[in-house]
């Protein structure tokens, strides 16, 4: 029993940690500015996963996002934001999961600044016009997923 | 870190040990000592092989990437980990595999049943939005939800407590346990929040699977009495 519990504990504490930066220029460069403004302007809602390619809770719910813009991208707004990372990550990243929609390339982790938060992964659920309506942060599983974002689509439809 | 899955877990195995002894079956049957460890090993090789399957599944080479492999909290493929589970425990018991299938079947659908019920500690309780009276939302929100989870819960305890009853033939309490579990899941996965619709084949197989051993366990022989808790 209490080797169960070492294991137990071993797999729900699993998570990233920080990792050095460096720069580069192949994705769009985020501007906070210019990323507040657009989600004001957002007539959809949106919804922000930030992640790093040297994040392994960040890779493992990589399917889900491309998943899930499959399956509502027709109603809402996906964008991804490399933080604190390299470009040949990022592009390795991409590629590896043919993440279908935007990224942004925030090396310093500037979205933070912008709604909040700390650590990778973060999603954040945007309605239109920018307000916040919910932060995941962590890792996050297919049914918290598809939860979010429908309560995303009801809060915003009415 | 997130400690409420670790709660979740330790919700299901606590129901398990509470429940074994509720039944009498915390010790020796049918030779074999602690069932209910036995039953927790079997869990959790299946929710290894459910962890690599789901890896697989996404893309992700498990032998490249290693460490994904105990991110249990990124996806466990259910059809993989259940089908694993279930082998496991055949080759765990299985020179007395009657014996003890059936006097763990409750035990187990117990233990499911605390695992749905572990969603109060994840605040992953809800389904699809629902305005009946015991519908509830998230925090802040004005959208009220089914509780699917709880149901959920609710089905395996009901599942738990009839099969607890059931001691008469060999293979008959582990089917109920199956066919009852399959169609709980079949029941809830429609209002349960999903990318994919969920694996309702698969939950439709099992319940089909379980009825089938439902059938073929009441046309043989019973088995003696206190066989299943001696």
């Amino acid at each position: 029993m209490r080797k169960l519990l070492i294991l137990l504990t071993v797999l729900a504490s699993a998570c990233g940690a920080a990792q050095p930066v460096a720069s580069g220029g192949d994705l769009p460069l985020f501007d906070a500015g210019e990323f507040t403004n657009r989600l004001e302007a957002s007539e959809r809602p949106t919804v922000v996963n930030v992640w790093a390619s040297w994040c392994l809770p960040c890779r493992s719910e990589a399917p889900l996002f491309t998943a899930a813009h499959a399956e509502f991208s027709d109603r809402i707004d996906f964008i991804g934001i490399d933080i604190q990372d390299t470009q040949e990550g990022a592009a390795e990243f991409l590629a590896e999961f043919a993440i279908p929609y935007e990224n942004l390339f925030d090396v310093n982790a500037g979205i933070r600044g912008v709604l909040g938060g700390q650590g990778v992964p973060i999603t954040y659920f945007v309605a239109p016009g920018g307000a916040l309506v919910d932060t995941h942060f962590g890792i996050i599983d297919e049914g918290q997923l598809a939860l979010a974002l429908d309560e995303l689509i009801q809060a915003t439809s009415g | 870190m997130e400690f409420t899955l670790l709660f979740a877990v330790l919700t299901a195995v606590a129901t398990m040990g509470a429940t074994s002894l509720l039944l009498g079956r915390s010790g020796r049957i049918a030779g074999i000592e602690r069932p209910v460890d036995v039953l927790i090993g079997a869990a959790v090789i299946g929710m290894f092989a459910g962890r690599v399957a789901a890896m697989v599944i996404d893309g992700v080479n498990p032998f490249a990437n290693p460490g994904q492999i105990i991110l249990v909290r990124a996806g466990v493929d259910t059809r993989v980990a259940s089908v694993t589970a279930v082998l496991a425990l055949l080759w765990m018991t299985r020179s007395r595999l009657p014996q003890i299938i059936d006097a763990v079947a409750p035990i187990a659908a117990a233990g499911l049943g605390g695992w749905h019920a572990g969603c109060l500690w994840r605040g992953t309780c809800l389904g699809a939005v629902s305005d009946l009276p015991w519908a509830y939302g998230i925090e802040g929100s004005s959208v009220t939800r089914h509780p699917v989870e709880l149901y959920a819960a609710l089905g395996m305890a009901v599942v738990a407590l009839v099969v607890s009853k059931l001691t008469e033939r060999p293979w008959f309490a582990s089917s109920v346990t199956v066919a009852g579990v399959a169609l709980v899941r079949l029941v809830t996965e429609p209002i349960r929040p999903s990318l994919s619709g969920g694996p309702v084949l698969f939950y439709a197989m099992a319940a089909m699977v379980g009825l089938a051993g439902v059938f073929v366990a009441r046309i043989r022989p019973a088995a003696p009495p206190g066989s299943l808790t001696g």
